[in-house]
């Protein structure tokens, strides 16, 4: 077991809607530095709740999310968005802005943490360049620097948006679903990076996967979600095909 | 199935195939007949007098024959009138574009700040748009008195509006996914607009920018009518003193400066797209 401090810890999550409806009930687990652990579930299973709690979007109305340490779920404004910032995102599309360059796409990454009136009219923070650079070079992409991010392919379109989440410095990765509309091929890409910044560069990465062959290739956890509760977290190894069916069977979305 | 109902629904005694009914074929004998009304009160509205036209022509000759030659040698007195023609548009359009940009994205549902904005913002572009230039320019004159500057300000205001809900609209077609992945890095909101919005909607912006540009040379010619200034008011003096070389010149500079800015626009247009 790991003994280093997790960066992303749940603890006894719970979400009712005020329509409700039970999304989520008495969630925890950890993910710690230089994991990569995988949630499983099907559509309605509370997934996306459990995503947007952890993004700070949403507020949990039972237990807690601490990032780094720091809890979230207590936290607004301001105090939250410097919080939060120690969580990257990876979108299911690469959001890019396709007129710009694939490194201006890159360093907007970096706008939080510098708020002045030269970037809020459109400007770049050239200092960050080089740091934008770096993080291209560890996706693999520094030759596409300059030309438009219109022109890259779909992986390596979700490569550069990988760029861009590192190029705010964070300690931890939050994918949800980041091969989703991906080919077979660029799928295995984006799993192999995000692997390699868990192992090489000691984040914590949770993903959200729908294809449990990769995230049993590629997790070092599985995590697998029914109905709001947490059906079974552990290795790969140790989580049978059968359990991981039994997520998907017989399921009405509400 | 009997045959009243299959009737009604407009199917045949087999269920499948569409047949005209009845009722359908009164429909549209009625809508012909509706037509045929409109049209009809809008012609005797108009006082329209198809014998008129016959007579009119040799009056037109008259005017014709004593409009030419145009009087190409009062070209440098006119050229200061038409550079104000086409100043007043480029001044309106710049302005407008200044002042519609902060105004669409108060009036797009995914940007707006909250819906009574919105509704309030929507309001006052339906207004700025809905009453034409000219009544703009008459109150600005009234206003600021006459001259091109009452001429800038109409065009202004009316453009706009157009430009508000047009860029509205724009907004509101936007992948709101780079806003978000933006936001997510934590970027603050001007970061997010100026780094997300802006390039995302620059090329439509600029389109718009330019089609509007050329609308509104067409509408600071006419301005001057009311006496807001430029070659439309030479044109409405000319006419007053019946010298009617000198309106057969500004006629053709007219032409000139509408058909001139439609391609200069038409040709930037398709560069930036």
């Amino acid at each position: 077991m790991n003994t280093a401090q997790p960066l992303i810890e749940v603890q006894n999550l719970g979400m009712r809607y005020l329509t409700g409806r039970q999304a989520l009930q008495g969630a925890s687990f950890a993910v710690h530095p230089g994991e990569l652990a995988v949630i499983l579930g099907a559509n309605g299973s509370g997934k996306s709740t459990m995503m947007r709690i952890i993004a700070g979007m949403a507020k949990p109305t039972d237990g807690y999310v601490k990032l780094a340490g720091q809890d979230i779920t207590t936290m607004d404004g301001r105090q939250l968005r410097q919080a939060r910032m120690a969580l990257g995102m990876v979108f299911q599309h690469a959001n890019l802005i396709k007129r710009r360059s694939v490194i201006a796409n890159v360093v907007c990454g970096t706008l939080g943490r510098h708020r002045n009136v030269f970037t809020a009219f459109g400007g770049l923070p050239a200092d960050e360049f080089g740091h934008g650079m770096r993080c291209l070079e560890q996706v693999g992409l520094t030759k596409f620097a300059y030309q438009r991010a219109s022109t890259l392919s779909g992986g390596q379109a979700q490569r550069a948006s990988i760029a861009r989440a590192l190029a705010q410095r964070p300690r931890a990765l939050l994918a949800d679903e980041p091969v989703a509309s991906l080919d077979p091929e660029a799928a295995e890409e984006v799993m192999r990076l995000l692997r390699r910044l868990a192992k090489e560069d000691g984040m914590a990465v949770l993903a959200v996967l729908h294809q449990p062959d990769l995230a049993r290739r590629y997790g070092d956890r599985l995590l697998g979600l029914r109905k709001g509760i947490i059906a079974f977290a552990d290795t790969p190894a140790n989580v049978s095909n059968g359990e991981i069916d039994s997520l998907y069977e017989g399921f009405n979305p509400a | 199935m009997n045959s009243e109902t299959s009737a009604v629904i407009g199917l045949d005694a087999s269920g499948t195939k569409p047949v005209m009914t009845r009722f359908r074929f009164l429909l549209r004998i009625g809508i012909l007949v509706l037509l045929a009304l409109l049209l009809a009160q809008a012609i005797y509205v108009v006082q329209a007098r198809p014998q008129d036209i016959i007579t009119g022509v040799s009056g037109m000759k008259d005017l014709i024959s004593r409009a030419m030659p145009p009087d190409f040698a009062d070209v440098p007195n006119e050229l200061w009138p038409a550079l104000e023609t086409i100043d007043i548009a480029i001044f309106g359009t710049f302005f407008a574009v200044i002042l519609a940009l902060p105004l669409a994205v108060l009036a797009a549902h995914n940007t707006t700040p909250a819906k009574p904005v919105y509704y309030i913002v929507r309001m006052l572009i339906a207004v700025f748009r809905s009453v034409p230039d000219l009544v703009w320019a008459l109150l600005f004159v009234t206003a600021v008195g006459l001259g091109p500057f009452a001429g800038a300000l109409a065009i202004t205001i009316n453009s706009m509006g157009m430009l508000g809900r047009l860029l509205a609209e724009v907004i509101e077609d936007m992948d709101m996914g780079p806003m978000d992945a933006l936001a997510s890095t934590g970027a603050g909101r001007l970061q997010v607009f100026s780094h997300a919005v802006v390039p995302s909607v620059l090329p439509s912006l600029m389109g718009i920018t330019l089609y509007q540009l050329d609308a509104n040379i067409r509408s600071s010619v006419v301005l001057g009518f009311v006496g807001a200034g430029g070659i439309g008011f030479q044109l409405l003096t000319a006419m007053n003193l019946f010298q009617y070389p000198d309106v057969a010149l500004l006629i053709i500079m007219m032409f000139a400066i509408v058909i001139g800015a439609e391609r200069m626009s038409a040709a930037l247009r398709k560069r930036v797209a």
